[in-house]
């Protein structure tokens, strides 16, 4: 046959061809020339992509991005309160249900359509088309309906009291603003939307999918205007991958809790080159015990566990100081959390002490404590891909093993570890809060109604655990502030002297970048970047 | 082409429709061993409390709450109306989703295949004609080294030497040349090592054969004999081998498009199953399997074409 005699180079004249041609369309797109960063431009990596940017809905939106575009009626701040943001004031009347907003007059959308009550009402009936997806917010649950007062004024009416309107308003979604001519057909934003129009300081002016995000400065901007003219959202899927390109001055700046991995972010600021900072405490990692059955129903068994650790010296060594120690649930900024509880320090003689009054001793030989032949062993689920839980399980177990105590270990998926605490298969989980600004009252929340958080089954075999929901409800529902400080006070030091849960540390939010970059204070929110007080000096 | 030839890809084709259908049913079940069910992914995954409202509203809407069978059978029904379904995260048909991705994965592809062979038959026929010359030792070593080495790992080393040390390439991104260059080389790599292997050896046997011997002694070039007798016999058990080939390369996708940030399938697969979504999931395996089976198709009619022996017996059928 001739026909293979030039069968091979036919081939590879064939690839060749093909694979010209594939690069050069893409080239005569011209849209991802080699990352150039400017004095007009900052450039971030990202693990996903920003999606499409719906105000509204969740995955696969990114908080970080859809809070570049899309503002609240009102802004939560890292010290706890709660400050105008598109409403420039508000009333709520003598009995709590009814929520009065003044909106501002100056602000525009990005397209310069009018953001007023009108479309204000538009968004909420928007979001409200679609409850049950919204049903962990607990303020929709109570909201009976939104009416317009006059052309600038909004009235938002409760069916009960319900304390946290204002803080579950400022978070990232879904009550933000979509201008009118962003909405779809029908106004169903939960599908989709037309286009991804917002009031604030950014617009996103062009994008392509699992690739990068181009924002510019929203000219139109009512409030202050960012710094620099541009940010862009590179999409590197790998935290390692976001790294390098950040040493090779690809990248501006890595912002984040996660982004990418402690022994990188040491090392990158260790060489000297870069500058770092930490944000404010923006939420806690803990251990939840499962007090349904097995040793962990009894106290001293909880609390033997939390004074066997040397906690100090294990969040020092394993987050290289990027994370705080914690010895309370919540730290002192949180809403009503800043309560005298007394920490529960490391002690192991005081760990033995308790277990031998609770009855779990050594006998002669054994190296693990029992009680009526039943060995004192506990399971722990971390999650496997996390490079904080599995170092930090392994030390508790060697910790542990010191007391008597044998702890077997379980890598699992996400989702996992929970789930198995609920169905009360396995004794101890890790755990973190929700943080700002849904917190301390999603805690709450979640504490008293079963869901899939996993505390309100943790807490089934405490002896107070209906009077906990009781105070909960009341709380979420009162009226009156100091009765509902005295509240969370109570559940919150019932929650500590029962030791529930096991304070770990504090996550930030850690920042690394390049030196030309001007300083700026990292902000203690999972969605909140402060990309209008960044400016670049190259 | 000959009748037999036909008729054996008519055959082949046929089974299709039943490789597909084991292929689907084993996806629809092996995805739903995966522990967690969508809603609560995609609700944890967006940073919310799945409540049993919320969860129960979100099952209805992916129809996650029918039977097992049912949801089988509606996809299935409109898998034959090439509806493959919408992802349950975009809330975008699959295969828009997919055959979006698809062009970049099919870049990288046969970008790295162009380096195979580029690459693998030179340095293969080198090391077989200095059989235990230096240049053969160092060109085995490599060989061996490069299929030792773990994929994501070259690639992290690449990135750091020729993207960080010496400014060559950009770390990652999609668009022009330079950017293809580093995650093509280390698709193509642990390849290319195995291909030089197996070239050299295929070499190596076929000099050894009398015909070899016997063109010698009519006075062939050494150059004539290599180029019109041995690398032509050499080629036929190397099609065989490029049929799996094709396996490795969209495996090794999975990973070097994760390290490289290019915005392929593999990367957008990783992600659909740490999100549960099954349709996008389910959808990629049929393609992967439609691709496996043509790819197979074509190295056999390869094969046919270039081994007379498989012809004559075609005929003699």
């Amino acid at each position: 046959m001739r026909l293979t005699k030039y069968l091979l180079p036919l081939l590879l004249v064939l690839t060749f061809s093909l694979l010209a041609g594939c690069t050069s369309t893409d080239e005569e797109k011209g849209k991802t020339a080699t990352p150039q960063t400017n004095g007009k431009m900052i450039t971030i990596g990202w693990p996903l992509d920003v999606g499409p940017l719906n105000p509204h809905t969740y995955l696969p939106n990114q908080m970080t991005a859809q809070a570049m575009v899309y503002e609240s009626l009102v802004e939560y701040n890292d010290d706890g309160t709660v400050t105008p943001k598109l409403a420039e004031s508000w009333d709520i009347s003598e009995d709590k249900t009814s929520y009065t907003f003044h909106l501002r007059k100056d602000v525009k959308y990005s397209d310069g359509t009018a953001f007023n009550a009108d479309n204000v009402i538009r968004n909420f009936d928007a979001v409200l088309a679609n409850r049950d997806m919204h049903s962990w917010m607990g303020m929709v649950n109570h909201m009976k309906e939104v009416v317009k007062v006059d052309d600038f004024t909004i009235r938002l009416q409760l069916d009960e009291p319900y304390y946290p309107v204002l803080n579950e308003l400022a978070f990232v979604r879904p009550f933000r603003f979509l201008g009118d001519n962003g909405f779809p057909e029908g106004d169903t934003t939960q599908d989709s939307i037309k286009e991804p129009i917002g009031t604030g300081p950014w617009v996103l002016t062009e994008y392509k999918k699992d690739e990068y995000a181009l924002f510019s400065r929203n000219e139109n901007y009512w409030g202050e205007k960012p710094l620099v003219e541009q940010i862009k959202v590179k999409i590197i899927p790998d935290s390692e991958s976001i790294s390098l390109a950040f040493e090779n001055e690809e990248l501006d700046l890595i912002y984040g809790r996660g982004i990418i991995s402690l022994d990188n972010y040491t090392y990158l600021k260790d060489s000297g080159k870069y500058k770092t900072a930490t944000s404010e405490p923006l939420s806690t990692k803990a251990l939840l015990f499962n007090t349904q059955s097995g040793p962990l129903a009894e106290l001293k068994v909880r609390q033997a566990i939390q004074y066997a650790i040397n906690k100090e010296q294990m969040v020092d060594s394993i987050t290289h100081g990027t994370e705080k120690v914690a010895n309370t649930l919540f730290w002192d900024a949180i809403p009503y959390a800043n309560i005298d509880l007394a920490p529960i320090l490391y002690n192991p003689e005081k760990a033995q002490q308790l277990l031998d009054e609770a009855g779990w001793t050594l006998q002669n030989g054994e190296k693990i404590r029992s009680k009526n032949g039943q060995p004192l062993s506990l399971d722990l689920i971390y999650i496997a891909s996390d490079a904080i839980q599995k170092p930090m399980a392994e030390l508790m177990q060697g910790e542990l093993a010191k007391i008597g105590v044998q702890l077997n270990l379980e890598g699992a998926d996400v989702m996992v570890g929970l789930q198995k605490l609920m169905d009360d298969q396995v004794d101890i989980n890790f755990w973190r809060t929700n943080g700002p600004p849904t917190d301390p009252h999603s805690f709450a929340n979640e504490s008293a109604t079963p869901n899939a958080s996993g505390v309100y089954e943790a807490k089934l075999g405490l002896p107070n655990a209906k009077e906990i929901d009781t105070k909960i409800h009341q709380l979420l529902v009162g009226t009156d502030e100091e009765e509902r400080v005295q509240l969370y006070t109570d559940i919150l030091t019932m929650f500590h002297d029962q030791a529930l849960f096991y304070p770990i540390s504090y996550e930030t939010n850690n920042v690394i970048y390049q030196p030309y970059l001007k300083d700026f204070a990292p902000r203690a929110s999972e969605y909140d970047i402060p990309y209008a007080q960044m400016a670049t000096e190259k | 082409m000959y009748e037999s030839t036909w008729m054996f890809c008519l055959k082949r084709i046929l089974t299709l429709p039943f490789v597909l259908l084991g292929v689907s049913i084993l996806t629809f079940v092996f995805i739903r061993f995966v522990p967690v069910e969508p809603a609560e992914v995609i609700l944890r995954l967006a940073r919310v409390a799945p409540t049993e409202e919320a969860i129960q509203a979100l099952r209805e809407e992916l129809g996650t709450d029918k039977s097992f069978l049912l949801q089988y059978l509606l996809w299935g029904k409109g898998v034959l109306q090439l509806d493959f379904g919408t992802s349950f995260v975009s809330k975008l048909p699959v295969a828009h989703e997919l055959l979006a991705k698809l062009p970049a994965t099919i870049e990288l592809a046969i970008a790295a295949f162009v380096l195979i062979l580029g690459l693998s038959i030179p340095f293969g026929v080198i090391s077989a004609l200095y059989k235990h010359a230096i240049i053969d030792k160092i060109i085995r070593f490599f060989t061996i080294l490069s299929v030792s080495i773990p994929t994501f790992w070259l690639g992290f080393l690449l990135l750091y030497l020729f993207s960080l040390k010496l400014g060559f390439f950009p770390t990652n991104g999609k668009g022009t040349l330079s950017h293809l260059v580093l995650p093509a080389f280390t698709l193509a790599l642990p390849t290319i090592g195995l291909f030089v292997q197996f070239i050299r050896s295929t070499i190596l046997e076929e000099l050894q054969q009398q015909y070899v011997q016997y063109a010698q002694l009519r006075g062939l070039k050494r150059s004539v004999i290599l180029m019109r007798h041995v690398l032509r016999n050499a080629a036929i058990p190397l099609t065989s081998l490029l049929g799996m080939t094709l396996g490795n390369l969209l495996g090794g996708a999975v990973i070097v498009e994760q390290v490289f940030s290019w915005p392929g399938l593999g990367r957008y697969l990783i992600e659909s199953i740490m999100n549960r979504d099954y349709p996008v999931v389910q959808c990629y395996v049929l393609i992967i399997a439609v691709i496996y089976v043509l790819a197979n198709l074509c190295t056999d009619i390869l094969h046919r074409l270039l081994d007379p022996h498989l012809m004559m017996k075609g005929r003699r059928d």
